[in-house]
């Protein structure tokens, strides 16, 4: 049986060096995701090194089927991210897969053990900062109502949990749960162009249960699902405000002058 | 032909799980308490008729432990004639009086007749509310089932304390059969509704 | 792009339809979670639990299946083998004809579904009822069920009462209750002039040879009562090392389907009827029907042969309450069906059910409400690489995976493309260069393209004092309540 996702651990040393994954997404959209990760991350003493040469953690090419191009991709990722830091990523799907769905890739190849290695040292960056670091309060403020989107991809994992106790210590945040969370909003990477009018029919109705809470933004551990959910209301003329969990934390740490402004 | 394809299925079993074999880990068996799997949370009573009656009602079943009780239950009904074990009839008659008739053999041709049917179950269980009837000791299977009310005739040293209790010492009877509650369906609409095939009441009487 | 079929039929299903199935699966969804709550301090050991007992089985079926025959055959149990579905088809005939049964009563069994039994007896001259509330109707409409559990969910009662008034069952009357009597009026003359009862099963004992069989409404016990042949048609794979085993799954298969902390009638069989007893079968007979699960089982997707059928994958999935599972093409639908649906057919027919496995948002909320936890998105993704690597072609390949591949292997390659990508912003959605890209576009709008923004402010600012960092900060991409400026 495969390995399950680490949910029980602790860092092994004293550990605020580590390795910053953006992901693809950020690399291309979600630029200011990627920057408040940094801003966070410095502002609880952490080194943050960035491996010039990354590029995706592979899962269009995995989750589509083709395995085969997946693994080149995941080779370049293992070979770009060497050493033993914690990687620490700001996305709960892409930390799923190399904590997860690599080891699937490669189940049957020879190099499984190094890719099983690269997992282990995967944290979603919630994760990181509440289960890693320890971090169970955080500064600043933000008077917003927020409505929590718990992302698919961090199933069995600690960040859903994580995120909601951290956020909801932020002063002036109100966290509101929409109805039926366990429903997927219909992203699914290429799910979302090869099953149309499913994808669209879910993402329907998941924005219609985070509207219902009249929020001032929806907030999420996946930029994926925020671009699906957005990029539908937006298309039919209601606006949606979307908020990476990071962006949330940086902005509550600026308003409280911990952070200079933009 | 089926002996050719009882070893065809065999072979291809084996055949499926030989790479599993040479190469891979078989699952193990887990070893496991059974007192493990029983939902806690349903006997905060205890494993007493207590529980036992909580969780019966708890799926629309009637705990009754007196005469008085059976017979106005009865009565509230209007169940005036019913089918009821050979081996109770006499106890039963005393208990209910002349009101009400009873047929000691299931008669098939009169099965809309039949109001009640009383039989004895052989034991309950605390953490379900469920009542279990064996092959041996039920009069009638039909007599236990086709009438709107089921009355299980049960003792007080019968009680089991959970499932897996029950599923551990199921015994030689050759059918067994667990009854929790009414028969029902939700089939549409998800639309619960009570006595389909089998009764629409499961009485419970605890006799002294 | 073209859209997958599965995708095509859930866009022109009815509304009620769709309506129907979703307040059915919402409701058995929060009853499950609200059973396993309510009764568990945690759930999740009984879950791990529940997949150990499965995949030790399966790991071990050869010995488990010799096992369960030895011991149902010293019960008085006459056992039999069916490797395929006219080979079952051809041995309950004439065990059905060998005993003068030419009316039979049939509680639901999915494994008889998978050979299209009722077809096959009818045309044979036996008469045959489906007794289950959901599959007499089923069986009336000539419909097929769409739903392991409960087999009308893509009906609401007015369609129901149609199908009793043109069936002679009473005037046009839609209120469950009365559906539910006249249900229960007919079928007792049926139970009472039957000759054999035909069930599935939804485990064996090996330990005790023991088939245990699970219903609501009763309607197994009565068939069970009243007939005087019991022939059952179950899986090889629904066998449970030893008697004990049964409390770990007869509870999370009950809460697992309807939310209750265990069905109504559970029936553990052992042979013929007790001597003494006047109701019940004086012979039984158990098929054990392989209809390509050996193949599954040789396959990387074995752990699906866990499955206990409480149906609690389908409530959860998103994609089912869209499509609803006539979309599935086949007896199992939802998550279980997208991963079992293409393995039980033909290995030639694999192609035409490859889009199931790609059905799938990989939310992976069917494992998470599993309880036998099995992975079901890992399999759909195994299933996946399967067709890729059998290079079945399909609608939804079109995406350029080989050469986005290639670009992200190579890091200059990769920034480049992060520059040059911001052509998109510019284009209207019908002129973007890929199909998926104008898809999307349809019902989505696209994000603003700021490809290499982050790494060129992560650079500058590491410049001490650098005045380009600030004027590179980037821009806020809405503004927030109580955000200073």
């Amino acid at each position: 049986m495969l390995p399950r996702r680490p949910v029980n651990r602790t860092l092994p040393l004293p550990h605020k060096r580590l390795q910053l994954m953006i992901t693809c997404l950020c690399d291309a959209f979600y630029a200011d995701v990627a920057q408040a990760s940094v801003e966070i991350l410095e502002h609880l003493g952490c080194e943050i090194e960035f491996p010039e040469a990354q590029t995706c953690c592979g899962q269009p090419a995995f989750n589509s089927g083709d395995w085969e191009a997946a693994r080149r991709v995941i080779r370049h990722t293992e070979t770009v991210f060497g050493g033993n830091l914690p990687i620490v990523v700001p996305s709960g799907s892409c930390s799923a897969m190399l904590q997860h769905g690599n080891a699937l890739c490669f189940e049957r190849q020879p190099d499984l053990p190094q890719i099983v290695d690269l997992g282990r040292r995967a944290w979603e960056i919630v994760d990181y900062i509440v289960n890693g670091l320890g971090v169970r309060c955080w500064p600043g403020r933000l008077a917003a109502r927020a409505a929590f989107h718990a992302s698919c991809h961090s199933r069995g994992s600690r960040t859903t949990e994580a995120a909601s106790r951290l956020l909801s210590t932020i002063s002036g945040l109100e966290l509101l749960h929409p109805n039926e969370p366990e429903q997927c909003c219909g992203f699914g990477g290429s799910f979302a162009v090869t099953f149309p009018h499913i994808s669209t029919s879910m993402g329907n109705l998941k924005i219609e249960n985070l509207l219902a809470l009249e929020p001032d933004f929806v907030v999420s551990a996946d930029m994926s699902c925020l671009m699906h959910q957005q990029g539908l209301a937006q298309k039919q003329g209601r606006p949606l405000t979307v908020r990476h969990f990071v962006q949330v934390l940086r902005d509550a740490l600026r308003n409280g002058g911990f952070l200079g402004p933009a | 032909m089926t002996g050719d394809h009882r070893e065809r299925i065999l072979q291809s079993v084996r055949d499926a799980l030989r790479p599993l074999r040479e190469h891979g880990h078989p699952a193990p068996y887990p070893e496991y308490d059974v007192a493990s799997t029983v939902a806690s949370r349903r006997l905060t009573g205890g494993p007493s008729w207590e529980s036992f009656r909580s969780n019966l009602e708890s799926v629309h079943g009637v705990f009754l432990d007196s005469p008085a009780a059976l017979v106005s239950y009865l009565h509230s009904r209007d169940a005036q004639r019913g089918y009821c074990d050979p081996a109770l009839a006499s106890s039963v008659r005393r208990l209910l009086g002349p009101d009400f008739t009873l047929d000691t053999v299931f008669d098939r041709d009169q099965i809309d007749l039949y109001a009640f049917g009383i039989t004895k179950a052989a034991a309950a269980i605390a953490e379900t509310g469920t009542v279990i009837l064996h092959d041996t000791r039920t009069s009638s299977r039909l007599g236990a089932l086709a009438p709107w009310i089921h009355v299980a005739w049960l003792t007080r040293d019968s009680l089991l304390t959970s499932l897996g209790q029950a599923v551990s010492s199921l015994g030689d009877d050759p059918n067994i059969v667990f009854v929790t509650g009414p028969s029902k369906t939700a089939d549409v609409e998800s639309v619960i509704v009570e006595g389909v095939h089998g009764p629409g009441e499961q009485v419970v009487y605890l006799s002294d | 792009m073209n859209p997958q079929p599965l995708d095509r039929f859930a866009e022109r299903l009815r509304p009620e339809v769709r309506q129907s199935v979703h307040l059915g699966c919402a409701g058995a969804t929060q009853a499950r979670l609200t059973a396993l709550t309510r009764d568990f301090e945690d759930p999740e050991p009984l879950r791990r639990l529940a997949a150990e007992i499965r995949q030790h089985t399966l790991d071990h079926l050869d010995t488990y299946l010799e096992a369960a025959e030895s011991s149902m055959r010293r019960r008085g149990i006459e056992v039999h083998f069916a490797e395929d579905g006219e080979t079952a088809r051809k041995l309950i005939l004439s065990l059905l004809r060998d005993h003068g049964a030419q009316r039979i009563c049939k509680s639901k069994s999915m494994a008889s579904e998978e050979i299209e039994l009722n077809g096959f007896l009818t045309r044979a001259g036996i008469a045959v009822v489906e007794t289950d509330l959901g599959e007499f109707i089923i069986q009336l409409d000539e419909d097929h069920p769409s739903h392991v559990v409960r087999p009308i969910a893509h009906r609401n009662r007015g369609d129901v009462a149609s199908t009793f008034q043109k069936h002679g069952l009473g005037d046009w009357d839609d209120r469950p209750e009365i559906i539910t009597r006249r249900a229960r009026a007919y079928m007792r003359n049926q139970y009472l002039s039957s000759h054999a009862a035909l069930t599935g099963g939804n485990f064996i004992s090996a330990e005790s040879g023991r088939l245990v069989l699970v219903t609501n409404e009763g309607n197994a016990r009565f068939s069970l009562a009243a007939s005087r042949l019991h022939i059952a048609l179950v899986g090889i794979e629904k066998i449970v090392p030893r008697d004990r085993d049964l409390s770990v799954l007869l509870g999370l298969l009950a809460r697992s389907a309807t939310g209750q902390h265990l069905s109504v009638y559970t029936e553990f069989i052992a042979g013929p009827k007790a001597p003494g007893q006047p109701d019940g079968p004086e012979a039984m007979h158990v098929i054990l029907f392989d209809n390509h699960r050996s193949t599954v089982l040789a396959s990387s997707c074995r752990e699906i042969l866990r499955c206990i059928r409480c149906g609690a994958c389908m409530n959860v999935c998103p994609v089912y309450r869209q499509a609803s599972g006539h979309a599935y093409r086949h007896v199992y639908p939802g998550p279980l069906g997208a991963v079992l649906g293409p393995l039980l057919r033909d290995p030639a027919e694999f192609p035409e059910m490859a889009d199931l496995p790609k059905a799938s948002s990989l939310c992976g909320a069917c494992q998470e409400v599993c309880p036998v936890d099995i992975p079901i998105p890992d399999l759909l993704l195994r299933l996946r690489d399967r067709t890729h690597r059998e290079k079945i072609p399909s609608s939804g390949s079109s995406l350029p995976l080989r050469e986005w591949s290639l670009l992200a292997s190579h890091p200059l390659a990769w920034r480049a493309a992060l520059f040059a990508g911001s052509a998109v912003n510019l284009l209207p959605p019908a002129l973007l260069p890929s199909a998926a890209l104008r898809t999307w576009s349809q019902h989505r709008t696209l994000p603003k393209w700021r490809g290499g923004a982050f790494r060129a402010w992560f650079r500058l600012r590491r410049r001490p004092g650098g005045p380009e960092a600030e004027a590179l900060a980037l821009e806020a991409e809405e503004l927030l309540p109580g955000t200073p400026v």
